[in-house]
């Protein structure tokens, strides 16, 4: 309790400049420094560091919410998501998909409006129905319409 | 205190990434709330530029929402939110092409052309030339600074933050520090 060395006195020095030192600590460590111009010296780097802090700047917690809310925007979903969300309407309509054999599902295509010949969905080896291309190809609209008609299922 | 969002009892960081995880986005925004700063911190003293920071602090935020639900919960939240942007903060320089510092950082002098920020700084103002002076250090140092003083982590995790041993992430702090202090003569 009595002898403290320099190392564990300059392992303690940023809690002790930010106040986080047990007290039982503190004159151990108080009764070094007034006899160590080495530690004493550290400690004031310490200090001078704490004293000039970066500023953080005001808006960044509003910024980074709406980023991440603009980040989960329906339009924004990756293709997976898109893809994982059509995999499940097409089980509900009750459509046949054959995982040795990509086929085009109309009857999910014809469900939300959208012309067969723009594009295909088919079972990929990951079990997701794949089919970015025709994904990325509806609008708006018609993608809310699929959404709205997902969350449905989700909350039946 | 703007955090507490319901009633007395400061909600754990654990519990608000359960209630994130299972959609709750007042519970996601107030682990920005409580964790944006450390972030930010750890941001700036990789990127050295307050824009490319902020930007950086966004994407990490976007990228830690997505991945909530693989937050394993063996460090702190605020630890593996750092982590996480420090990560997106060496890709987002090394895409930018401005990644050019050594791996080994342990005894990196100062180059002979570094800017002298002691020029830079205000003069008399001994702080603001300490933290000019901190930011030529090597990134481990700095950052082992930095995270050691500005959000007193301890130094096994500032090693997960630099990617090092916990030896190593001592010796990055320890080294800084002597450097800085000579720096600073
Ligand atoms: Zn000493």
């Amino acid at each position: 309790m009595n002898e403290i060395d320099c190392a564990k006195v300059r392992d303690c020095l940023p809690g002790l400049a930010s106040g986080r030192i047990e007290n039982h600590q503190l004159v151990t460590i108080e009764s070094h420094l007034l006899s160590c111009e080495d530690c004493q010296s550290e400690l004031e780097l310490i200090q001078m560091l704490r004293a000039a802090p970066p500023v953080v700047p005001f808006l960044l917690a509003d910024q980074i919410e709406s980023a991440v809310t603009s980040s989960r925007r329906p339009w924004n979903r990756s293709w997976w998501g898109l893809s994982a969300a059509a995999a499940l309407v097409a089980l509900a309509v009750g459509v046949g998909v054959s995982r040795d054999r990509p086929e085009v599902i109309q009857d999910v295509v014809f469900d939300f409006g959208v012309d067969p010949e723009q594009g295909e969905l088919w079972l990929s080896e990951d079990s997701f129905l794949a089919g970015d291309l025709w994904i990325e190809g509806l609008s708006n609209e018609t993608l809310m319409k699929l959404l709205a008609e997902l969350e449905g299922e989700g909350a039946a | 205190m703007r955090d507490s969002l319901r009633g007395a009892r400061e909600i754990s960081d654990a519990e608000l990434v359960e209630q994130a995880c299972s959609g709750d986005d007042r519970a996601f925004s107030a682990l920005v709330r409580k964790h944006h700063a450390s972030a930010y911190r750890v941001a700036l003293s990789i990127t050295r530029r307050d824009d490319i920071a902020q930007d950086v602090v966004q994407d990490a935020f976007i990228k830690a929402f997505r991945a909530l639900g693989g937050f394993r919960g063996d460090s702190s939240f605020r630890t593996w939110m750092m982590t996480v942007t420090a990560n997106e903060a060496r890709a987002t320089l090394r895409k930018r092409g401005r990644w050019n510092e050594s791996s080994i950082e342990v005894a990196g002098p100062l180059e002979a052309s570094a800017p002298d920020p002691a020029e830079q700084a205000v003069a008399g103002q001994e702080s603001s030339r300490a933290r000019a002076m901190l930011d030529t250090l090597p990134e481990k140092q700095r950052l082992a600074i930095s995270a050691r003083i500005d959000e007193g982590l301890s130094f096994r995790e500032i090693a997960t933050l630099i990617g090092s041993s916990e030896g190593a992430a001592r010796v990055n702090y320890f080294h800084g520090i002597r450097r800085l202090r000579e720096l600073m003569e």
